[in-house]
């Protein structure tokens, strides 16, 4: 598996993996879609605007993502999780991420019971 | 042989176990066993492009569930109930969509172990002994009461028997929604508990599907001892979510791939089954692989076992909770010889599995 794993003293890096459901918006505007290369570089600008040059400079991996229900998989930093909820609005409308699961562990994304549906 | 791999700042444990089925000190069964409350089972078998007929026979015989809406919690204790199913046999039951980081949710153990997880109101409204759970952050806001419903004090008309059972009839008034099953007896063994409430019975719910061209570690060849286990397990993990493992390294939007040495598969076929999963029918499930792989010279499967994330158990008596993620897996890779690696991963305030 490639993407970074070391560990230093001062910053420990950590890998989590984290589930969103990714920008929803108030479509008022139906033609607004974000393809998967749009996310990604909306994150990044976003952690470039919070953090800097640090921030934009972290990697992270967009694992899956389905452009139809907006929800994307990524592979990422500690930071990154908590930055996303900062991120406020996309191409001047209003837009919110909302986490649904985080794990160290990607295996353990495809197995949440929260997902048992019984009705 | 045993190794245990701790995250430097703690915050998941991953347990990695090397044996054979065929060394008599290996403890899979018992493994197995102990993880009571088991939402998905996914296996992965190569070079195939349809389930083996008796593997496929396996997996559409893994007992029925029940789910009874609103249940209050005190039928658990009901004498009939005792001595027709807990006290008979082996009763699985587990509070549902309860968030045991936010509600109050409920176990009912194969063993008669009785596990509520609650918040501090609620604790302290039930007015039984209980202790702080382990995943509390800085004050203690979640209670777990444990008791041993086959233990002489738990016997009907008994002190704490009568105190618990006012606790949650007059003082509490707990009710869930929640998932029963039952070894062997099924249905028949609950049948009076489910006649009294609205409830319905649920097949698990079996999905396949064929991959072709995967790419995948060489695992028969490479020396796994030397390998990372949490590369194999991100592979699994990248395999069962689909996520895209064609990338190369300057790839912008991931650079996943499949961990080296690698070879590729001409097809795979991934098989899973949710719902309230019985150890038993894991069980038979992993001995039918095994099975299978006898007749499949240099071949593998993989076996990953989820738990659910709002048990208030995970292995064993061993409290489970939610800190950021209520992961509580194991994923079992077999080989034609008998051999398995055995990874079992949990969050790191969880109790280290067996």
């Amino acid at each position: 598996m490639s993407g970074v794993d070391e560990k230093d003293e001062s910053a420990v890096y950590r890998r989590v993996v984290l589930k969103n459901a990714s920008p929803y918006h108030y479509l008022e505007d139906e033609s607004t879609r974000l393809s998967a290369v749009e996310l990604k570089q909306f994150i990044i600008s976003g952690l470039k605007s919070l953090y800097g040059e640090v921030g934009a400079a972290l990697t992270f991996d967009l694992l899956k993502y389905d452009e139809d229900k907006l929800t994307a998989s990524f592979s990422c930093h500690f930071l990154l999780w908590s930055s996303l909820t900062l991120l406020g609005s996309y191409q001047n409308q209003a837009c919110a991420f909302r986490v649904l699961q985080v794990s160290p562990f990607l295996l353990a994304l495809t197995g949440n019971s929260r997902e048992l549906q019984l009705d | 042989m045993m190794t245990v791999d701790l995250d430097q700042t703690p915050r998941s444990l991953l347990v990695f176990d090397r044996s054979s089925f065929l060394d008599e000190k290996n403890r899979i069964s018992s493994q197995v066993e102990q993880h009571h409350f088991n939402y998905k089972v996914s296996v992965l078998l190569p070079e195939c492009s349809s389930a083996p007929s008796h593997l496929d026979s396996v997996l559409n015989s893994f007992k029925s569930f029940y789910l009874i809406r609103n249940m209050p919690i005190y039928e658990l204790l009901d004498k009939h109930f005792l001595e027709t199913a807990a006290y008979k046999g082996s009763v699985y039951g587990l509070s549902y969509r309860t968030r045991v980081d936010e509600d109050n949710c409920v176990a009912l153990m194969p063993n008669g172990r009785l596990c509520l997880s609650l918040d501090k109101d609620s604790f302290q409204v039930l007015g039984v002994e209980g202790k702080p759970s382990r995943f509390n952050h800085r004050t203690n806001s979640r209670y777990v009461v444990s008791v041993d419903l086959t233990h002489s004090s738990m016997a009907p008309g008994g002190r704490g028997y009568v105190r618990l059972l006012t606790g949650l009839r007059s003082r509490l008034h707990l009710k869930t929604d929640f998932l029963l099953s039952h070894h062997p007896g099924g249905g028949a063994s609950l049948q009076a508990l489910l006649s009294r409430y609205d409830w319905s019975e649920h097949r698990p719910e079996i999905r396949s599907r064929v991959l072709t061209q995967l790419s995948c570690p060489a695992l028969l060849t490479s020396d796994l001892q030397s390998s990372d286990p949490h590369s194999f397990l991100e592979w699994l993990g990248a395999v069962d979510a689909d996520a895209s493992r064609e990338n190369s390294s300057s790839s912008f939007l991931s650079s996943l791939v499949c961990p080296e040495p690698s070879t590729t598969l001409n097809q795979a076929l991934s098989v899973s089954v949710c719902g309230l999963l019985l150890p038993q029918d894991i069980h038979r499930l992993i001995q039918e692989i095994r099975r299978h792989l006898e007749h499949h010279l240099e071949s593998w499967a993989s076996l990953t076992v989820h738990g659910f994330v709002d048990s208030p158990v995970s292995w064993g008596d061993s409290e489970h909770g939610v800190m950021r993620g209520g992961e509580n897996f194991y994923s079992l890779l077999m080989f034609h010889d008998h051999t398995y690696h055995l990874h079992q991963a949990t969050g790191a305030h969880d109790t280290c599995p067996p």
